[in-house]
């Protein structure tokens, strides 16, 4: 019955899309507003009808109905409760689900935002557009990736989820935040798409849809971060990043992403640069499906590989579609996006975005090379070949740093122009901060040039965001502000640029962690008996007991092993193996005693079957905390990012020739007092919704 | 302009279809299909050093001049497991001849599970394990269970990766003979 | 340049001079590596044969294990790099090695970004070149119909 239920749930949603593709297709070509109107209500069904659906798969999950070969294969009745309502997404079919939820969701806001322009032909066709993506899932769902399929006979008990899929709370945020990313992506694409269809592109259509962008920036910015955590929180071998393809298929659109959150800030002031934008949006949503088409199609092989399925040829037929459409459109309508625009010099923040992009887009091909190279070695040459971290870390890291470098700059860099003594003037602090750092880097023993240079430019960016923070405050009080207001008051004058600082911080933040930890990381095993102590990097380890729980979900063994330093007790860890019944082999799970400077992480080596000896794994991760603490950075800079503007009495900005913009506070930063260029400020209200 | 950027664009185009085409030829094919093979068909048995059971020491040497069947084996594969009645069922058929030998090496596991295991079922071959994991690598393994057919000239001329079914066996040993098969 | 903005520059010079230094030290070859620190770079180099994506180094398995110490023994015996990267090629096939090669197919990984990357620099700074010496823009005939055209439609309409 619940089959059923959700079965016609996803045929309701088909229909839906269908009709309000047909419906749409219609209302455009006659130009008939009320069918226009029409058309936008049926966002609302597919909403309804992809949530009817989850529920359906929850309440099967809920109750353990094995009847449905989804719930047999990845829940049991000793399946916890969290990871019975997360084994929605624990396997292909249901979180192709979960997307068609979000997507609803995605759909549903696209129609109230943009009710009162429900007429207008560039939402109808994005709407249009969101409507046929919608339709793609919600066919795959009833065909290929079936969740309902229904089994002859119920077997009495189902598998269980992996095993590494009901270790860990995070199962519950890491998959649903990197989809709300992955599926926002659609929002702009469509925009993208109804803007090159109608011709329609000069009127900020893009820029508009930077806030979904961003929303979904964030998001996915989130969920990769999450991912890293779950690798190193979960998986066990130490690290957070292993360059697995399915990794790299998160991180690609996550790179266009960002490339395009800085240029369109160009396109919102110099009307240029339409052509990359489009682009851009366009890439970023074919990379999404492309890493779909990766992770699930089963051509490469990745951590992620128990998702492998037969719907592989559906999603590349997708993909082709889109893309090469995609980008025949932009070859139809090129001629219109011609921009007379230019930028008056290289030294200038726009530049710096110029520069920003063409970095981001190395950095994205570099990935994404990476990552298909073993498919064209053995589509070309019928080689079996594998691309890692060797490879990606030699090629991404001077980009890397390059790009520090260029967030360490550009904020100090004016728009349009700047005289070399303004420049100076506002870098030289943060210079001489990270040169420092750089220095005592090198004095306490790190000896790689690119941990140096990592040091020395996350420094001088730290440097730049600090200095701009004071400014801000610095004004506010002036103006009359008691300190406990002006934090507020600082940022809400220019939400923007504040939020874009705090993102940056969270990016310096994890820059930090990975040049640290990849410099600094000691590594050990020790054998211990019980009571016995050992001494790694100034910590003791004794072997305590061994405990061994047994539920009906999983068998664990886990050696109590405590942390002592300079005689004080830092607590009680224990690192774990457990077996579950399903499995052939034994999970580990590591412990980590978090700190603000370095992480212990605790490993079980050796199975204590012999309850008096045990073999354990320690590693010194030194700033592993600050990936996470950047991750925080990275989402409330987006929240930030997209509070509206405080409405301010605006001084009208000081004509471009007016020497590096000096505006009426006369100290020569093109300010109006407040400390902020304000040629930041948010686009006016007319242009946005 | 206008001109440029139709051929930037067209060509993009063309190699995205390229690109598709070259993902579509890979949607069928298995990504480690190299694993299923081994590197070592045809070449000399590689040098490795096991323990028996009983402590004593073998080298490759130890199976020269006879025809051998080397099985990578553990206790808690569930493929091992479901290998294990037909490699007895292949052993008891040739357990007499003298110039066969079957190796059965402990590739990632505790010596104590291994003990455990030879008190319940008392594996007739000789079984070895592997401290150090050097065998393991010596014959390139990757996981278990995998078996190997060595001829008498010490070449590698069979291999199988996963369970093998009697079947299986008689034909690695076959082919370690120097009939056809495997 | 005024005498004031050429003493500006003092303290940059300055920078730029620790900066480099501290680099040069860095990079002074410091005798090469020890054994240990080839047997781990080259462990780094090696994939896990039991694990998807994970270098022998960073792996926890028995077999990881194995690789590294095969790799400790191999280097104190004195084998070169390209020696034991071989060695397991011969062992585990092609798909062992994490690192592409640099020649051949490996242009594609190694190459082909850096030229990309190199040619799109070179279109940014022929751009930059443009717009530095472009003339401001002048309307063009098709522009003043447009404008023509869309007054005559405001003043029908």
């Amino acid at each position: 019955m619940k089959a059923s239920l959700g079965v016609l749930a996803l045929a309701l949603g088909a229909t839906s899309a269908f009709l309000g593709i047909a419906v749409l297709g219609w209302g455009i070509r006659r130009g008939d507003e009320r069918l226009l109107r029409l058309g936008r209500r049926y966002a609302f069904m597919i909403l309804g009808a992809s949530a009817l659906a989850v529920l359906a798969m929850e309440w099967a999950l809920l109750t353990h109905d094995f009847s449905l070969r989804y719930v047999a294969e990845n829940n049991a009745r000793s399946t916890p409760l969290l990871f019975t309502i997360t084994g929605l997404w624990a396997a292909l079919e249901g979180s192709i689900l979960l997307w068609g939820l979000i997507l609803g969701g995605y759909l549903a806001y696209m129609a109230y935002h943009f009710r009162k322009r429900a007429t207008d032909p560039v939402v109808a066709w994005a709407m249009l557009v969101a409507y046929a993506v919608a339709l793609f899932f919600f066919v795959l769902m009833l065909g290929p990736a079936n969740p309902f399929k229904t089994l002859a006979s119920a077997p009495a008990n189902g598998q269980g989820p992996n095993p590494l899929l009901q270790n860990h709370p995070l199962m519950a945020f890491h998959p649903p935040m990197l989809y709300m990313g992955y599926v926002g992506m659609t929002v702009p694409f469509a925009f993208a798409i109804a803007a090159l269809v109608t011709g329609r592109l000069g009127e900020g259509w893009l820029t508009e849809t930077r806030r979904s962008t961003l929303v979904a920036w964030g998001f996915l910015s989130v969920g990769i971060i999450l991912g890293a955590w779950w690798s190193y929180e979960v998986l066990g071998w130490g690290g957070y990043w292993a360059w697995d393809p399915v990794e790299n298929a998160s991180l690609l659109p996550w790179l266009t992403a960002t490339a395009f959150i800085h240029s369109v800030i160009v396109q919102e002031r110099r009307g240029m640069l339409r052509v990359w934008n489009l682009s851009l949006v366009v890439a970023t949503f074919c990379l999404t499906i492309l890493g779909t088409f990766l992770t699930r199609s089963g051509v490469l092989n990745s951590v992620h590989s128990f998702t492998e399925s037969p719907i592989g040829p559906w999603l590349l037929g997708f993909l082709a579609v889109v893309t090469v459409g995609s980008v025949l459109l932009i070859a139809w309508r090129g001629d219109k996006l011609r921009s007379p625009g230019r930028i008056d010099s290289p030294v200038s923040r726009e530049a710096a975005f110029l520069v920003n992009n063409l970095l981001f887009a190395a950095l994205a091909v570099v990935v994404l090379l990476g990552t298909v190279y073993p498919l064209l070695a053995e589509a070309l040459q019928n080689r079996q070949l594998s691309v890692g971290e060797p490879y990606f870390d030699r090629m991404t890291t001077p980009v890397g740093v390059a790009l520090l470098f260029f967030m360490a700059v550009a904020p100090a860099l004016p728009w349009r122009a700047v005289s070399g003594d303004v420049l100076r003037k506002r870098l030289i602090v943060p210079a001489w901060f990270g040169v420092g750092v750089m220095v005592l880097a090198a004095i306490l023993g790190v000896h790689s040039a690119w941990t140096l240079l990592t040091f020395g430019l996350a420094a001088f960016a730290i440097g730049g965001i600090v200095r701009q923070f004071a400014i801000g405050f610095r004004a506010q009080h002036a103006a009359g502000a008691t300190w406990w207001q002006t934090p507020g008051r600082t940022v809400r004058g220019s939400p923007r640029l504040y939020g874009g600082l705090i993102v940056h911080a969270g990016i310096v933040a994890i820059a930090i962690a990975l040049a640290a930890s990849s410099a600094f990381t000691t590594k050990t095993e020790v054998r211990l008996n019980r009571g016995e102590t050992a001494t790694v990097s100034g910590y003791d380890f004794t072997y305590v007991r061994r405990d061994v729980t047994s539920t009906a979900q999983k068998r664990q063994v886990k050696a109590q092993i405590r942390i002592e330093r300079n005689g004080k007790n830092l607590g009680t860890y224990a690192p774990s193996v457990s077996m579950f019944p399903a499995a052939t082999s034994a999970i580990g799970t590591p412990s980590v005693r978090t700190g603000l400077l370095r992480d212990i992480y605790l490993t079980l080596v050796s199975t204590p079957t012999d309850k008096d000896r045990v073999t354990i794994g320690i590693a010194i991760n030194p700033m592993i905390v600050w990936i996470w603490i950047g991750g925080a950075l990275l989402g409330i800079g987006t929240i930030v990012a997209l509070l509206p503007a405080r409405r301010r009495v605006v001084v009208p900005p000081p004509p471009a020739d007016a020497g590096a913009g000096d505006g009426p506070s006369g100290n020569g930063d093109g300010t109006d007092g407040d400390g902020v260029d304000h040629d930041d400020r948010d686009v006016p209200a007319a242009v946005t919704a | 302009m206008k001109h440029p950027a139709r051929w930037v664009a067209g060509g993009i185009a063309v190699l995205l279809v390229a690109f598709s085409v070259v993902l579509a030829t890979q949607v069928g094919s298995d990504p480690r299909a190299d694993a299923k093979k081994s590197q070592l068909a045809g070449k000399d048995t590689p040098k490795f050093r096991v323990q028996s059971l009983d402590g004593k020491e073998l080298t490759q040497a130890d199976l020269a001049g006879k025809a051998t069947i080397v099985n990578f084996w553990n206790t808690w594969c569930i493929p091992c497991r479901e290998e294990h009645p037909e490699l007895t069922k292949f052993y008891a058929r040739h357990a007499d001849d003298p110039d066969f030998v079957m190796l059965g090496i402990v590739r990632d596991d505790t010596r104590k599970a291994v003990d455990r295991w030879m008190q319940a079922n008392k594996d007739a071959w000789t079984v070895a394990t592997d401290p150090g994991g050097n065998a393991a690598l010596a014959f390139g393994t990757r996981g278990q269970p995998e078996t190997f057919a060595i001829s008498p000239d010490g070449l590698v001329v069979g291999y199988q990766f996963g369970p093998s079914s009697a079947q299986d066996l008689e034909t690695l040993l076959a082919a370690a003979r120097g009939g056809t098969g495997a | 340049m005024s005498a004031g903005s050429r003493r500006g520059w003092i303290p940059w010079i300055l920078l730029g001079v620790l900066v480099v230094g501290v680099l040069a030290w860095a990079l002074w070859p410091s005798g090469g590596q020890s054994d240990a620190e080839r047997a781990r770079s080259l462990a780094h180099e090696l994939r896990c044969p039991d694990c998807e994506s994970l270098s022998a180094a960073d792996s926890q398995t028995a077999s990881a294990r194995a690789i590294r110490r095969d790799l400790h023994e191999r280097v104190a015996e004195g084998q070169s790099d390209a020696t034991i990267r071989r060695a397991y090629v011969d062992r585990y096939g092609e798909s062992i090695l994490l690192k592409p090669e640099q020649g051949g197919l490996g242009f594609l990984v190694w190459g082909l970004p850096v030229l990309l990357l190199v040619a799109g620099a070179g279109a940014l700074l022929v751009a930059f070149r443009r717009w530095r010496s472009a003339e401001p823009l002048q309307p063009t005939d098709d522009d003043e119909a447009l404008v023509r055209e869309m007054r005559t439609g405001e003043q029908a309409s």
